[in-house]
């Protein structure tokens, strides 16, 4: 062996070692009893911890809030980056440097700064412990990053593809939906990958706008820590946690890389 | 191909709708509410500037300030390097390139709040897996009470957090470079360094640019993590900007905290405007290249 790949390979190791030892000590907690359970003895190896995510109900709910306001998320921001892109990428006009502008520096506005006016405003028009205001108010760090993504894939796509649609006698709409799609699908799983983690990881929007219910799993986890916690189911409902979006890593696995290729 | 008005109106709607309702109104909530004394939304007093003048003439303001730039700053100099020496080193093909990158997208996905817990059960000594070895080596870590620890452990959980999205960035804008390009400058013996500085740095530039100016952001501003490790302590050695403003929140000092939102948001649009500025200029300079 070449020492360059000796070098190459010690180095994937202590990169590997360095990803995984966080990921490897959660996954071992979870399986631990930190706290004595009935029948349980403490320090043991069980699955106690599973047990008790699916006996408690709020825990186990707080599961399925999170995955209804992702998905309604990611369905939104998809529904309007996809003609937002469209335009970005195929149409010169004046106030496109502006709208840019603008788009970036809300997509970098932390949270914490929007967070008590967004409760506010949310109070009024009753979207507070509703998944539909969490996946609202993510649209703010997701839409421009989906903008972005998309409008970087259809560049790529000739604009001779449109011209002979549009000349064939589809309306603009149409051809989008029904070729371009098809074409960027590859873009459409990376933006959707982007979209569901930024939104899926945000804790302080979340938490703010679920008052008394539709919490999601982050402040449910959050909930767990107190005099005495239990560290071992909080390790287990992160393992939870980390399984949709392994889920999603997989799927684009191919893709990930190739989004951002034409222009930033 | 210059478009009609409506055409582009009519793409552009419905994002700039979710972006004005999510966006827009609520900074003009926080901008109106940054001039007011407010003890609860119905009973709140005008006090014109106050605020503005009390948060920039504090020495807190400048403490803090100095903080998050010093940690921008570290954490950039460590993520960037790594992560385009990571990015380099991933074969171009084949399986070790696949694993190699859901390794990297690993902690995108984990929860921000579980982050600091994580990092924290990893260096606990009684059942950590680095604090029990620390302990063995007899290597005393004090991330509560000593400064210099607190630092450390939040720059390698954010290191950990983030160096993957900078690899998988530039990795991606590696992937774009032609094979062409690496031929001719095999025929011209170029060394490792000179190809990498102009041939592969150039053509990474406009991703690299998009992935400083995130990450420069997200660790200025940083929050969810810096928090859940010690809370801003020891003795406000790690309270950044946005804990300041946290803090303000949680304390219900809602006129105070939104002129902090509004300073805070200023100094974001600077960052942004010099970004772009600097973006263009680089795609001006490259498409010149390229004619």
């Amino acid at each position: 062996m070449k020492p360059l790949t000796i070098f190459k390979l010690v180095g994937f190791c202590a990169l590997a070692v360095f990803i995984l030892l966080p990921f490897v000590q959660v996954v071992q907690l979870s399986f631990t009893a930190t706290l004595e359970h009935t029948g349980v003895a403490r320090g043991s190896i069980s699955l106690v911890n599973y047990k008790n995510i699916f006996h408690s109900s709020a825990l186990s709910a707080s599961l399925i809030n999170s995955v209804v306001y992702v998905l309604l998320n990611v369905a939104l921001t998809l529904a309007v980056a996809l003609p937002a892109a469209y335009t970005f990428s195929r149409s010169e006009f004046r106030s496109r440097d502006l709208i840019f502008f603008v788009l970036i520096a809300f997509r970098v506005t932390p949270p914490v700064v929007l967070s008590l006016p967004v409760f506010l405003l949310f109070a009024k028009v009753n979207l507070i412990n509703s998944p539909i205001g969490i996946a609202l108010v993510h649209c703010i760090f997701n839409v421009p990053i989906a903008i972005w993504i998309l409008e970087s894939f259809i560049s790529a796509v000739p604009r001779e593809f449109d011209e002979t649609a549009l000349i064939d006698g589809h309306s603009t709409p149409n051809f989008v939906l029904r070729y371009l799609t098809p074409i960027i699908a590859p873009g459409i799983g990376v933006a959707a990958f982007f979209c569901f983690v930024f939104s899926w990881v945000e804790v302080v929007f979340a938490r703010i706008l679920t008052v008394t219910g539709g919490k999601p799993i982050s402040t449910a986890i959050n909930g767990l820590f107190g005099f005495n916690t239990d560290i071992g189911l909080v390790m287990a409902m992160t393992t939870l946690s980390l399984l949709p979006g392994l889920a999603m890593i997989y799927f684009v696995r191919n893709h990930v890389a190739r989004g951002f290729v034409i222009r930033a | 191909m210059r478009s009609t008005n409506w055409r582009i109106w009519f793409g552009l709607m419905p994002a700039l709708t979710i972006m004005i309702f999510v966006g827009v109104v609520p900074l003009s909530i926080v901008f109106h509410h940054s001039f007011y004394d407010i003890f609860t939304l119905e009973s709140k007093f005008w006090v014109g500037g106050e605020w503005y003048v009390e948060i920039l003439t504090s020495l807190r303001f400048y403490e803090s300030l100095g903080r998050s730039f010093a940690f921008s700053l570290i954490t950039m100099w460590i993520q960037f390097p790594l992560g385009i020496l990571i990015a380099l080193a991933i074969p171009k093909i084949g399986p070790l390139k696949s694993v190699t990158l859901v390794l990297l997208a690993l902690p995108l996905v984990v929860p921000w709040n579980m982050i600091p817990a994580i990092w924290l059960s990893l260096i606990n000594p009684d059942n950590g897996i680095i604090g029990r070895v620390a302990e063995l080596l007899g290597l005393p870590f004090d991330y509560k009470f000593t400064a210099l620890h607190t630092w450390i452990l939040i720059v390698v959980l954010d290191t950990w957090h983030w160096v993957g999205l900078v690899a998988i960035l530039s990795f991606a804008g590696l992937s774009g470079i032609a094979p062409g390009f690496y031929q001719a400058a095999a025929i011209d013996q170029a060394s490792r360094w000179q190809v990498f500085r102009y041939i592969e740095l150039p053509k990474i530039a406009g991703v690299l640019t998009m992935a400083l100016l995130l990450r420069f952001m997200d660790s200025f501003m940083i929050y969810t993590e810096a928090f859940g490790i010690n809370a801003g302590g020891p003795k406000n050695a790690t309270a950044f900007l946005s804990l300041d403003l946290g803090e303000q929140i949680a304390g219900f000092d809602y006129g105070p905290a939104a002129a902090r939102s509004i300073i805070y948001f200023a100094i974001i649009l600077c960052v942004v405007f010099v970004f772009v500025r600097v973006n263009k200029r680089q795609r001006n300079a490259e498409t010149e290249f390229w004619q």
